[in-house]
């Protein structure tokens, strides 16, 4: 009888000292996570904040960038955007798949009924510029821009300029 | 009498220092192996925040723009440059130093659209930035430089331009003077005992790894600022855009030119197009200048139907 008590208690103890090694195990990893957080926590500005403050920044990123921009073709005009180059960037858009960063971009004129073409432009309503595909797209910045393009009439060359919203899917950094 | 054993230990003490002795190693083991995964993980996201935070940077029109990045501990940036594909590829990844011990650096996180001219590695803790646009005829790219902060660039007998850009941007390792401090490294432009040296009018940097070209101010400070091998690969990237601008304003031609927009430039835009695409190095830069010039007069000259 005795003897069975011992090793009873001895069997307690064995399992409290398991359990305390586990913790102590843990504890360990904990501070090392902890030590690691604060020492690599990254940049001191976090791209994070940034992304969201500037997410028009952003936007103008891409409005500025060479394929979407008028430059001087249309006089100096900021966040403009050429609709002739994008229409003709549609055409070869597959080797700009991951170039922006992006997963979709649309220039919307006034709504999304009727997509433009080379056949239709400009009288459409919106120009799906890129479009990685529907699902898992990121999440949408929208900034106004003017879209710009040349037409004619009565052999007379002009510039056709209107407000349009450019919208863009950022690919999550998380 | 009974004999007893040296060392009295219970069964339950041998137990608890064996499972402590293995449970300790294998902790410390665990550890060791998340610090490594984990390091490897960090590295990569603030790879990645670089990128993100160098946007700003990039949205620039005229002028040169300035920023810096900060991190918590000396770091090393190694901007990488691949120049295959259609645009090839910029790499950023990054290695820290941990307990006096620099972390493997991880994995490249890739950008198309950037060109980020740096020594390889650069390092420190805060490093200075600052972007100019590269136009060739038109806008092809903001070109990122990235300098660290503990180096210091004095430039000497700088024309009056490139003065004021450096002034304006207002980074504190780059001065205006002469510096005989040792460490500083001595841009000259009217010399070539400096450590750079500048043939503003030829068109090139000469410097311990070699002789670049350029065509620009902002090709110069690539020039300046960059290892030539970042530089010639850097180069070869942005012709590349050169060529994929050039196809997408030869298409534009013709598509308003049914707009009765005539802008003649297709010939020289195609000839463009090879030529950039066969570019071998820097020093062919300076054979394209006056054709550079010669389809940007002809495209400033058509008021009606610019093309950029």
């Amino acid at each position: 009888m005795v003897v069975m008590k011992k090793n009873k208690r001895g069997q307690v103890k064995i399992q409290q000292m398991a359990f305390m090694l586990i913790a102590v195990f843990i504890f360990f990893v904990l501070v090392g996570l902890f030590v690691l957080t604060f020492r690599f926590s990254g940049l001191k500005r976090s791209a994070a904040a940034l992304e969201e403050k500037e997410s028009l920044l952003l936007v103008t990123k891409l409005a500025n960038s060479p394929e979407f921009s008028c430059e001087e073709s249309f006089g100096n005009q900021i966040n403009c955007i050429d609709g002739n180059k994008i229409m003709v960037l549609k055409d070869s858009i597959n080797k700009y798949y991951d170039f922006w960063d992006v997963s979709n971009v649309i220039i919307m004129k006034t709504s999304l009924n009727t997509e433009c073409t080379k056949g239709n432009y400009p009288d459409c309503d919106y120009i799906d510029v890129f479009s990685k595909g529907t699902q898992d797209i990121g999440f949408p910045v929208e900034n106004f821009v003017t879209l710009c393009s040349k037409d004619s009439e009565e052999g007379r060359v002009y510039d056709n300029c209107e407000i349009a919203k450019l919208i863009v899917y950022y690919e999550s950094t998380e | 009498m009974k004999k007893k054993g040296f060392l009295q230990i219970s069964f339950q003490w041998l137990f608890a220092i064996i499972v402590g002795i293995v449970i300790l190693f294998l902790t410390i083991y665990g550890i060791t192996r998340l610090i490594s995964t984990e390091e490897k993980v960090i590295g990569l996201k603030t790879s990645k925040e670089i990128g993100i935070l160098l946007n700003p940077l990039e949205t620039g029109f005229e002028e040169a723009k300035s920023s810096f990045l900060e991190f918590p501990v000396d770091t090393r940036v190694y901007a990488t440059c691949d120049d295959f594909g259609d645009f090839g590829r910029q790499g950023i990844r990054i290695s820290q130093k941990s307990l006096g011990k620099w972390t493997q650096a991880g994995e490249d996180i890739e950008f198309y659209n950037k060109y980020i001219f740096s020594k390889y590695p650069v390092e420190g803790r805060k490093m200075s930035l600052f972007s100019k646009p590269f136009e060739f005829p038109y806008k092809v790219a903001n070109l990122i430089y990235m300098v660290s902060s503990n180096e210091y660039y004095c430039f000497i007998d700088a024309p009056d331009d490139i003065e004021n850009e450096i002034e304006n941007l207002n980074l504190e390792n780059l001065l205006i003077e002469d510096c005989s401090e040792s460490g500083y490294i001595n841009v000259c432009f009217n010399g070539d005992l400096c450590d750079i040296n500048v043939n503003y009018e030829a068109g090139e940097v000469e410097k311990g790894d070699g002789t670049v070209y350029f065509k620009s101010d902002a090709l110069m400070y690539a020039g300046i600022f960059s290892d030539t091998q970042v530089y010639e690969c850097q180069v070869k990237r942005l012709m590349k855009r050169v060529a994929n601008l050039a196809s997408l304003y030869i298409d534009k031609a013709n598509l308003i030119a049914v707009s009765g927009c005539e802008t003649n430039l297709n010939t020289e835009l195609g000839r463009l197009i090879t030529q950039a695409r066969g570019l071998d190095n820097s020093r062919d830069l300076h054979s394209l200048i006056s054709f550079i010039e010669e389809i940007d007069m002809k495209n400033k000259n058509n008021v009606q139907c610019k093309l950029w």
